[in-house]
C-alpha cells in the first residue's frame, strides 16, 4: 500500500513552519523559516518540507493550515486556530499532558487539554507584547545579543536583576538603564527571563494549573525561560522536542485525522 | 426587509441623523452611558441622543483623560473638543464609574461652557430606600435643568407618556432579539447590532414601531438557526464591525446579550406609579447585569448563567472593553460562576479603534471549534 502525506502549515508573526506526516505517525519532512505571514516564509517552509520528505506537492493528501496567516494560505483543504493545532500536537508527543504554555512571536497562550487531546479552554495575552518571543527578540537586540544566546547568558547569572516594567517598551528602558549602570549582562538577562516568566505564570494560573504542563513554540527553546518558568510556578515543565513545530504537528495530525473520518 | 437597511444608515452614519434632529429644530441633548432618565429629555420635547463613543483616534482628549481610560469617553470627549458636538443643547453624564467621574470636568475644561454639563449621580446602594430616594432627589433636579434648557416645563402627563414610550421600546428590543436569536441569516450578528444602536440616535416610539414590523416579519419566517452555535454576550458594548463579522463568520448567533449598550436596560421597566420620577429611580434599582451599578450579591454571574440556560447557548463571550475597570473586576465572579455552571465562557478585549483583530479572530475561531467539539 502506498504512503498515505498530509501536511501542517503553521504561518506565525514571525515565522512560517511547515511538517509532512507520513501515514498519520512518522515525520517525513519538516522546515520552520525565520520569515512569518506576508512574506515569502510560507512558499519556503512547504518547498523545505517537501523536500526534506523527498515528495511534491501531488503526493499530499490532506493538507491543514494554521497560525496567525492561516486563511492566507492557497490550497489548503482546512483552515484550523492554531490552539486547536497546538492541543493535538502536544497530545499526540504527549498524551498526558493536561496544560500546554505556547509563547510565539507575538502572543503567548496557555491551553487545556482533554483526555482525548481536545481543546478544552484557553487563554491568551492580552494588550502587548511583555512576555512574548517580540519581548526577547527587542531585549536581545539592546543587549546586542542573539536571541539563541540568551539561555547560555541567564545560566551564569549570580544575581538577578528585577526587570519591574510590564510593558515592552518600559521593560526596554529599564534595561538600557540598567545596562548604563555598569550591571552584569547575565544578571540582565536571567532578570529579562524571569519577567517573562512571571507574565506567563500569571497566564497559567488565570486558567488554572493542571498537571503534566508542557511548553512548546519558539521560546520554549530558551532554557533559561523554561527554568525561570519552572521556578514560578513551582513545578516541572516537559518540553515538546517539536518547539516551533508543534502548532504544524497538530495541523497535520489534523489532517490525517479528517483523511480518516472520511475514509471510515 | 422592512426597516433594516434605514436602521443600519442611522447606525452606522449618527452624525447625520443629529444633523436632521438639529435642522428640524430640535433641541438635541447628549446621553452618555449608562442608564440616564432620558425619559426626562423625551418628556421635555427634545432628543436624546446617545454617545457611546464613536471609532475615531483619539488625541485632543488626552491632554485631559490618560491613555488607559476607555475609549468611549475619549472619544466622545475628542468630538467634543473638535466641536464635533457643538449643536447639542446639553450633555447629560453619570458619575457611575471613576472614568466616568471625571468626564464632567473634563468636558467643561475641554469643550467649554458652549454644552452644558449634566451631572446624573445615582445612589451607590441603590437598592435601599434612601437610595431609591437620593436617586429620585437627583432625578428631580435634572429635571428643573432640562425645563430650562427646553424652554419648557416638563409636566407629570408628558413624562408619563415617555415613561411609556421607553417602557414600549425596552419590551420591542427583547421581542426583536428574542426573535432575531432564531434568524440568524435573516439578522447577522452585525445587522442586530445595527438595529439595537440605532435606537440611540432617533425617536424611542418610531424605533418601537421598526422593532415591531421586522420581529412580526422574522416570526413568520420558518427559523434559520440550524448548524449556528448559540451563544450569549456580556459587556459594556459589542459593535465593533470587524468584531461581529468573526461571530458571523463563526456561523456563531448571538441568543441573547447581558451587554449595557443592548439589553441590560431594555429587561427591567419602569414601574408605572402616581410619582414617575419615583417609578423612574426605582427602575435604575432594579436593573441587573451590569457592572458599573452596584452589584452587591454579584447577580450578574447567576444573571448570565440563567440566560445562557435559558437560551441553550453553548458559551459565553464576554466581551471585555479595553480598560474598563469595572469590567476587569467583575469577570473573576462572573468566570467562577460560569465554569461552576459548566457553561465555557471567552474573554476578548476589544475597544473602538480596533483595526486588527487577528487575536480576536483566532481566539473566536478557537472557542467555536472548541464548543462544536462538545
Amino acid at each position: 500500500m502506498a504512503d498515505i502525506y498530509t501536511m501542517g502549515i503553521d504561518i506565525g508573526s514571525s515565522a512560517s513552519k511547515c511538517l509532512i506526516l507520513k501515514n498519520g505517525t512518522e515525520i517525513a519532512g519538516s522546515a520552520v523559516i525565520a520569515a512569518g505571514t506576508g512574506t515569502s516564509g510560507p512558499r519556503r517552509a512547504q518547498e523545505e518540507a517537501l523536500a526534506a520528505a523527498g515528495i511534491s506537492m501531488k503526493d499530499i493528501r490532506r493538507s491543514t493550515a494554521t497560525g496567525y496567516g492561516r486563511n492566507t494560505v492557497e490550497g489548503v483543504d482546512a483552515v484550523v486556530s492554531e490552539l486547536s493545532c497546538h492541543a493535538i500536537g502536544i497530545h499526540a508527543v504527549f498524551p498526558d499532558v493536561r496544560t500546554l504554555i505556547d509563547i510565539g512571536g507575538q502572543d503567548a497562550k496557555v491551553i487545556r487539554v482533554s483526555e482525548n487531546g481536545r481543546l478544552d479552554s484557553f487563554v491568551m495575552n492580552d494588550k502587548c507584547a511583555a512576555g512574548t518571543g517580540r519581548f526577547l527578540d527587542v531585549m536581545a537586540r539592546v543587549l546586542e545579543l542573539d536571541v539563541s544566546e540568551l539561555e547560555e547568558k541567564s545560566a551564569k547569572a549570580k544575581n538577578v536583576v528585577n526587570i519591574s516594567s510590564t510593558c515592552t517598551v518600559f521593560a526596554e528602558s529599564e534595561v538600557i538603564s540598567q545596562l548604563s549602570n555598569n550591571v552584569d549582562i547575565c544578571d540582565l538577562v536571567a532578570g529579562i527571563h524571569r519577567s517573562v516568566a512571571v507574565r506567563t505564570a500569571g497566564l497559567v494560573r488565570r486558567l488554572g494549573v493542571v498537571e503534566p504542563v508542557a511548553m512548546s513554540g519558539g521560546v520554549a527553546l530558551n532554557g533559561g525561560v523554561v527554568s525561570a518558568l519552572e521556578e514560578e510556578l513551582g513545578l516541572t515543565i516537559k518540553v515538546s522536542p517539536l518547539a516551533q513545530l508543534n502548532g504544524a504537528y497538530g495541523a497535520a495530525v489534523h489532517a490525517w485525522g479528517q483523511l480518516e473520518k472520511e475514509t471510515l | 426587509m422592512k426597516y433594516i437597511d434605514e436602521l443600519k444608515n442611522i447606525s452606522e452614519n449618527p452624525r447625520a441623523a443629529f444633523e436632521g434632529a438639529i435642522a428640524s429644530g430640535k433641541k438635541v441633548v447628549g446621553v452618555m452611558p449608562y442608564f440616564c432618565p432620558e425619559e426626562l429629555v423625551y418628556a421635555a420635547g427634545m432628543l436624546p441622543f446617545g454617545l457611546w463613543g464613536a471609532a475615531i483616534q483619539a488625541n485632543d482628549s488626552k491632554r485631559y483623560f490618560p491613555a488607559f481610560i476607555c475609549s468611549i469617553l475619549h472619544t466622545t470627549l475628542e468630538m467634543g473638543i473638535k466641536g464635533q458636538l457643538d449643536d447639542l443643547s446639553a450633555i447629560m453624564i453619570p458619575i457611575c464609574c471613576d472614568s466616568l467621574k471625571g468626564m464632567g470636568a473634563n468636558w467643561e475644561y475641554g469643550v467649554g461652557n458652549k454644552v452644558p454639563v449634566i451631572n446624573v449621580a445615582y445612589a451607590q446602594n441603590r437598592k435601599i430606600e434612601a437610595g431609591v430616594g437620593f436617586t429620585a432627589s437627583q432625578f428631580r433636579k435634572i429635571r428643573k435643568q432640562l425645563e430650562e434648557i427646553a424652554g419648557n416645563e416638563i409636566t407629570d402627563d408628558a413624562l408619563a407618556k415617555a415613561v411609556t414610550v421607553y417602557n414600549e421600546n425596552r419590551d420591542a428590543i427583547l421581542c426583536f432579539s428574542k426573535a432575531a436569536a432564531t434568524h440568524p441569516k435573516e439578522i447577522s450578528a452585525q445587522t442586530r447590532s445595527a438595529v439595537l444602536k440605532a435606537g440611540y440616535f432617533m425617536d424611542r416610539a418610531k424605533h418601537t414601531e421598526m422593532l415591531r414590523e421586522i420581529t412580526e416579519e422574522l416570526s413568520a419566517l420558518p427559523a434559520s438557526d440550524e448548524g449556528y452555535l448559540k451563544i450569549v454576550t456580556t459587556g459594556i458594548l459589542a459593535d465593533m464591525l470587524g468584531f461581529l463579522e468573526l461571530i458571523d463568520k463563526n456561523n456563531m448567533v448571538i441568543a441573547d446579550d447581558q451587554i449595557a449598550q443592548e439589553s441590560v436596560g431594555a429587561r427591567t421597566q419602569t414601574p408605572v406609579t402616581e410619582d414617575p420620577i419615583l417609578g423612574m429611580a426605582q427602575r435604575l434599582s432594579d436593573i441587573e447585569g451590569c457592572s458599573v451599578l452596584y452589584d452587591l450579591g454579584k447577580f450578574r454571574g447567576k444573571q448570565l448563567v440563567s440566560l445562557a440556560q435559558e437560551a441553550g447557548a453553548a458559551g459565553i463571550l464576554f466581551v471585555l472593553t479595553k480598560f474598563c475597570d469595572p469590567e476587569e473586576y467583575d469577570y473573576v465572579p462572573v468566570k467562577r460562576m460560569t465554569d461552576a455552571a459548566g457553561i465555557p465562557m471567552l474573554q476578548v478585549e476589544i475597544d473602538q479603534q480596533m483595526k486588527n483583530f487577528a487575536q480576536a479572530e483566532s481566539a473566536l475561531q478557537a472557542f467555536a471549534e472548541m464548543l462544536r467539539e462538545r
